[in-house]
């Protein structure tokens, strides 16, 4: 996490001395360099790093320096020519034949401009006292001093006297450095004599992001005071860089459960939690277990092709000739049965199953005792080309209860306390219509905002049912598609996203979402 | 259904009619509010297809007019002979004629959709019954029902030329539509008067002489088929027919086997002990109040000696196959909502599946390495299963279905390793790494089975990675499996190995080689491990 002491972690030793000399109020470089015995240049390099981030004020100016020409150097020894010139001319003047030095002869013009002498036929006469002018005291100060600022002498005549190439100049720059406010946020005061640690009075701490293991063991922690992330480590003074808790991180994605999955499993969790035991079957049946054994007769519009996935396999079944009795006669049950002909070639033809249904009665044969109460939830398949509420495959749960004297009024207490345990409070049952079960109903649990919405299908088993299979007990049975109750629970409208999950919803989904 | 039409038929309001019409049993369908409503009956009662029927039993469900409708058949003079040739093609046949019938919009309408209903539901798409209403004023009786040469002419119903049958199964629409009935016969149904003029030709088409218009007032109804149920489907035409104040007239069939006076009208007689409704609905409901709730759904009841009910099956009812049958109407009667629903006192312990347990076990250990669940479909296709994994068919592995609805979908699959891939395919746009797994059945020989499947997908997904989870897995199930150099195509040479439990290859795991990852279009490394953990445990489904 980028923060303000970030930049502490940046900084050299040398830039840490620099700013500590420049707290204790040192603005020279010239005296800084001095006093920790390295170049100006380092110390001025330093000090413009620490002012880039703020710790400190740098105060930078650009001067002109003067210095004297050849020339000027001369003529401050031996004066300016229209000085020498006057010299030698006296009080009464001199003839100007007499100047020959061509050195002396460019002072003659000098000597009128500066009304030192007149000049009356061929002969230079004073005017009287001519004190030294200011380019001469500044040739002087310039012989004595060497480099001089110009901010100390004056411009006109620095300006004349560079004019005649005496004086020249060039540009220098000087700093002069402050601690900054920020600055002096670093600096701590430490108290030496508790941690007996040797550092100087004054120092600064070293920003730390990642607390290493050698810290932890080696650090001494609560330097500062307590709750702090001050700590003395390899002898210098340490911080767990505080960070800005409110900015976001990089997302992580956890392993999950499927949503779906979750609703499954609380559906299982109500089936066990209601006294039932869980059965599995296999995926291909025999139209035998699929059909025929619910009393579906062989002509049945379900069972044909359109909508059931047929395999180019037969399988064994079971002694069927009570169902065979039952399906064309009736058995001894009191049915009409269906009359025609069963016949046991089409019962072999295997499918996927398309009920779960086929396993549920496969156990009863296998239990025919009471009681038994069982449930599955598993894959069935239906030959449907997909679309948003259609799928070839979905989940089913069913459940069943066979004992002694139990009454449709039982399957309707069971249904209500299922759809209670699963959310739905408000549960009706209307007259519905299922080929196995005989009375039968469709139940509708009331939704907020949808009414009422049908879910699921139950009844009795038919005696044509349970009857070859020597089941003598009222089978009670209800069973709905999951799927339905998943776009309902999880908002979906597309079926599909169930099954080719789309990882960014995955991912949103939470966990603990309510189902 | 049109509310106008069904409020006149029942004697009641429509807002009467549809508070109580989805407790007698139906799905009430779309509705424009104003003039019409969709109902859809369960398919076992074909008496419900028409509006006549639903008046009929709403006057019994709303206590308007209960018990057994009462309908005379008047004794007629028309009779059909059977001819024994059609015993081999469509041997049943019943017929009645109903007269004085005054045929407003809606009756007809109600008439087709009868018939067409009947067709479908009871008639197994014609094949098992087929129904013909004709305007008996255009033929003269008695009339004739034979297997005819297909090469016999006709102008049939929407045709104003002759045709011969065989033409009829070519060109006819309704002849496309149905010639498969008449596959493999060398003799086709035909009906016809005693000019030799043409009725029906059942399955298939009427004549176009026979047509029903606005202007007819006497039906000659002919229903033929190979199942008795033709003479229910007669009855209800007849009854719907009927309730639109139709004269029913019985007509002679004769047959080789003996004639038959149709039609027979008179109810079944079943015999209800009062206990065993009592026992099996949950209610309980005195003799009295049982005949009346009979009496509501139209049966006609009659209270005996010693508790049990004298139950009338009107003849239209194609549904009664039971006792029960009778019974869940009588619940329906009762009326479902004033049952009081009651816990069974069944006292059972609840026992989970152990493959069930299994899986969330193995789910656990999945979601605890970072992975995310997915429940791909198991059906696939060969190419998504094997070509595209670079895996040869184990063709006696394959289970395939016969009439797939889509080349993506023609076999149970046999690796749910695919499905994953399938899965990343559609996912590329969303952040990597993602690392997916799926539990579920495969078919193996025709056997449910049970696989895991597992893969990773990044820039950086190598066989470590891959190895490190299939040994957190296996360090997790307390297994210490042998790892073996692997032939599988689906991985790279060098960087697929196999496990094996007690010698025996449970499953593989691996790099991806680019080629499987170029066929389901992914462009980044994967590693993936699948694993048939059913073999685990000593498991086995029952």
């Amino acid at each position: 996490m980028p923060s303000q002491e970030d930049k502490l972690s940046r900084l050299s030793s040398r830039d840490r001395q620099v700013l500590k000399e420049i707290n204790q109020g040192l603005s020279d470089p010239n005296d800084i360099a001095e006093r920790l015995g390295i170049k100006e240049v380092s110390v001025i390099s330093s000090a413009e790093g620490l002012a880039g981030m703020g710790l400190v004020s740098l105060d930078k100016r650009v001067e002109e320096v003067y210095t004297l020409t050849e020339e000027g150097a001369r003529y401050a020894e031996i004066g300016l020519p229209e000085r020498r010139i006057l010299d030698i001319a006296g009080a009464e003047g001199v003839s100007l034949t007499e100047i020959k030095d061509p050195a002396l002869k460019v002072g003659i013009g000098w000597l009128k401009k500066k009304g030192w002498a007149n000049v009356e036929v061929g002969k230079i006469r004073p005017t009287g006292d001519a004190p030294p002018g200011k380019d001469e005291e500044i040739l002087a100060a310039l012989s004595f001093q060497g480099e001089t600022t110009g901010s100390a002498l004056d411009g006109e005549a620095l300006k004349l006297l560079k004019s005649r190439g005496l004086v020249e100049s060039k540009a220098q720059k000087s700093w002069s450095f402050e601690i900054s406010e920020e600055g002096k946020s670093h600096i701590l005061k430490v108290d030496r004599a508790k941690y007996g640690i040797n550092f100087h009075d004054v120092d600064l701490y070293r920003p730390v992001n990642q607390i290493t293991s050698d810290m932890i063991k080696n650090g001494v922690w609560g330097v500062m005071g307590k709750g702090d992330g001050y700590f003395m480590y390899k002898g210098g003074l340490h911080r767990a860089n505080p960070y800005d808790v409110t900015l976001p991180a990089e997302r992580i994605y956890p392993g999950k459960v499927h949503p779906y999955q979750r609703l499954l499993t609380r559906m299982r969790e109500i089936m066990l939690e209601m006294g039932f035991t869980e059965i599995k079957g296999e995926i291909v049946q025999s139209s035998f277990w699929n059909f025929d054994a619910l009393f579906q007769p062989q002509d049945h519009p379900a069972r044909e092709m359109q909508d059931t996935f047929y395999l180019d396999s037969r399988a064994e079944i079971p002694d069927y000739a009570s169902v065979k009795e039952m399906h064309e006669r009736g058995g001894d049950v009191g049915s009409t049965g269906w009359g025609g002909t069963w016949d046991p070639e089409v019962a072999r033809r295997e499918v996927l199953r398309t009920h779960t249904t086929s396993v549920t009665i496969k156990y009863l044969a296998d239990h025919p005792n009471p009681p038994v109460k069982a449930f599955s939830i598993d894959r069935v398949y239906r030959r449907e080309a997909i679309d948003p509420t259609h799928t070839p495959e979905f989940e089913q749960l069913e459940g069943v209860i066979m004992d002694e004297g139990l009454s449709f009024a039982n399957l309707l207490g069971v249904l209500k306390e299922f759809y209670a345990k699963m959310g739905f409070e408000e549960v009706r049952f209307r007259p519905g219509y299922f080929p196995y079960t005989e009375p039968s109903v469709e139940p509708e649990v009331y939704i907020e905002g949808l009414g009422w919405v049908e879910l699921g299908g139950a009844g009795v088993f038919r005696r044509e049912v349970t009857a070859p299979f020597g089941i003598d007990h009222p089978v009670l049975a209800w069973g709905l598609g999951v799927g339905r109750l998943a776009m309902l629970r999880l908002g979906l409208k597309d079926l599909r996203l169930l099954y080719q999950s789309d990882v960014g919803w995955l991912r949103e989904t939470p966990a603990l979402a309510r189902m | 259904m049109y509310y106008e039409d069904l409020e006149e038929m029942v004697g009641a309001k429509r807002d009467e009619i549809m508070a109580r019409m989805a407790m007698m049993g139906a799905d009430i369908g779309k509705s424009n509010e104003v003039e019409y409503v969709d109902v859809e009956f369960f398919p076992d009662r074909p008496d419900l297809y028409s509006s006549e029927g639903v008046a009929r039993a709403l006057q019994g469900f709303l206590d308007i007019k209960g018990g057994l409708p009462e309908y005379r058949v008047q004794p007629g003079d028309i009779s059909i002979k059977v001819d024994p040739s059609v015993e081999e093609v469509r041997p049943l046949i019943g017929c009645a004629v109903v007269r004085d019938l005054q045929f407003s919009d809606p009756a007809i309408e109600s008439l087709m959709d009868l018939q067409e209903d009947l067709h479908w539901g009871l008639g197994r798409n014609r094949r098992k019954v087929a129904i013909g209403v004709h305007d008996i004023s255009r033929v003269v009786p008695p009339f004739t029902y034979f297997a005819a040469d297909p090469s016999f002419e006709f102008v049939p119903l929407d045709f104003d030329e002759k045709l011969s049958m065989e033409e009829i199964l070519k060109r006819h629409p309704k002849g496309v539509g149905y010639a498969s009935i008449l596959e493999g016969f060398d003799r086709y149904p035909l009906i016809t008067d005693a000019n030799g003029d043409v009725l029906s030709f059942p399955p298939i088409i009427n004549g176009e002489l026979t047509r029903v218009a606005d202007d007819t007032k006497d039906l000659f109804i002919d229903v033929t088929g190979t199942d008795p149920v033709v003479y229910k489907a007669l009855n209800i035409v007849v009854t719907a027919l009927a309730e639109r104040g139709g004269r029913i007239e019985a007509v002679r069939v004769e047959r080789p086997e003996g004639d038959l006076t149709l039609p027979d009208l008179s109810p079944a007689i079943w015999k209800v002990k009062v206990e065993e409704v009592r026992s099996l609905i949950g209610f309980d409901i005195s003799a009295e109040e049982l005949a009346r709730s009979l009496e509501r759904m139209r049966f006609g009841a009659r209270v005996l000696e010693g508790q049990v009910l004298e139950v009338s099956v009107p003849a239209y009812r194609a549904d009664i196959m039971h006792p029960w049958d009778i019974f869940e109407d009588a619940a329906k009667g009762y009326g479902y909502d004033r049952l009081v629903p009651a816990l069974p006192r069944t006292v059972t312990v609840g026992e989970p599946h152990p493959l069930e347990v299994h899986k969330s076990e193995i789910r656990e250990i999945m979601v605890g390495l970072g992975y995310l669940e997915t429940m791909p479909f198991t059906l696939t296709s060969e190419r998504a299963n094997f070509e595209m994994m670079r895996r040869t068919i184990q063709v006696r592995d394959v289970t395939r279905v016969l009439h797939p609805i889509s080349e993506l979908h023609t076999i149970v699959r046999t690796s749910i390793l695919p499905g994953i891939l399938e899965i990343f395919a559609i996912n590329q746009h969303h952040p990597l790494p993602q690392r997916i797994f799926a539990l579920g059945d495969v078919l193996s020989n025709g056997r449910t089975r049970q696989d895991l499947a597992a893969a990773s997908i990044h820039s950086s997904a190598d066989f470590a990675e891959v190895r490190s989870v299939v040994d957190a897995l296996f360090g997790e199930l307390a297994l210490d499996p042998e790892i073996a150099a692997s032939e599988d195509g689906a991985f790279l040479e060098g960087r697929g190995a196999d496990l094996l439990v007690g010698g025996e290859r449970v499953g593989s795991f691996g790099e991806f080689h680019p080629q499987v990852l170029q066929n389901f279009g992914l462009d980044q490394p994967a590693v993936g491990l699948e694993l048939r953990w059913d073999r685990l445990w000593p498991l086995r489904l029952p």
